[in-house]
């Protein structure tokens, strides 16, 4: 992936719920700088939320000492989103939540952050592996795809 | 980092509206759930909730609002949601919430549809 360095900013969380907010206020003064409409900054704001809860949930399984990485960078209208966690990824992805199995409690209440990074990012590739643990790497245009 | 709620219990004719301050995330489940209890207790079988459109609403957050409206269809109750931001208006209509809860503009939208409903 192409990266231009005068566009991009890392920042790293410690592993407790709720700093994932700190990301999210980053991302959303990112997306700023470069014009993004509000509903696409409400969009990556989504994102980012989601992947960091998943890292710090399932990837760094709530690890007092592990931490949370998250890579903004600006590409043209795109906003690249890396995400990475101390964890070995994914093993089984739970399938798109059906709301009506869950209320009728023949589906268990799992899912729903993959569910809303797959529905809100343009692109994103689950599983991918670094030298210290697995990264989530996704992209959303400025302007919403249909 | 766990944030808490403040939720206040009005009762608006025939319904009881759940007025939802702060973040709605998974360190939501028991005040909501207490809010729930409390509206039952009150035998109200219209339920509006409040957020407010600055609110955060998370993964978990959506877990716990589900649970609430896997109660209220046992319990054969209505319920609303109020005061959403457009984006969280978007999120729970792609994750169905939208077919088991009205979604109004206003609390005075939604009292007045409820109410008639």
């Amino acid at each position: 992936m192409h990266t231009n360095n005068n566009r991009a900013v890392e920042i790293t969380l410690v592993n407790q719920l709720g700093y994932e907010r700190i990301a999210m206020a980053c991302s959303a003064s990112f997306a700023q700088l470069f014009g993004f409409p509000k509903n696409r900054i409400e969009d990556l704001k989504t994102i980012v939320s989601e992947a960091s809860i998943n890292a710090m949930q399932h990837g760094n399984k709530g690890r007092n000492d592990a931490k949370v990485k998250v890579s903004l960078s600006c590409v043209e209208d795109i906003i690249n989103v890396q995400v990475s966690d101390e964890g070995s990824g994914i093993e089984e992805f739970p399938p798109n939540p059906d709301i009506e199995n869950i209320i009728e409690g023949r589906e268990p209440l799992i899912g729903f952050g993959l569910f809303l990074i797959k529905q809100l990012t343009d692109r994103v590739e689950f599983n991918k592996m670094t030298g210290k643990g697995n990264m989530v790497n996704m992209s959303i245009n400025m302007k919403e795809q249909v | 980092m766990q944030n808490k709620n403040e939720i206040t219990l009005e009762k608006h004719g025939a319904v009881m509206l759940l007025d939802i301050e702060g973040d709605i995330t998974a360190f939501s489940e028991p005040f909501l759930n207490e809010a729930y209890k409390n509206a039952n207790d009150d035998d109200a079988k219209r339920i509006l909730l409040k957020v407010g459109d600055d609110c955060y609403i998370n993964s978990g957050g959506i877990a716990v609002l589900i649970q609430i409206l896997a109660q209220t269809k046992r319990n054969n109750q209505n319920i609303g949601i109020a005061g959403l931001s457009e984006h969280f208006k978007k999120i729970f209509n792609m994750v169905g919430i939208t077919k088991f809860a009205s979604i109004h503009n206003t609390v005075e939208d939604g009292l007045e549809a409820l109410s008639a409903g």
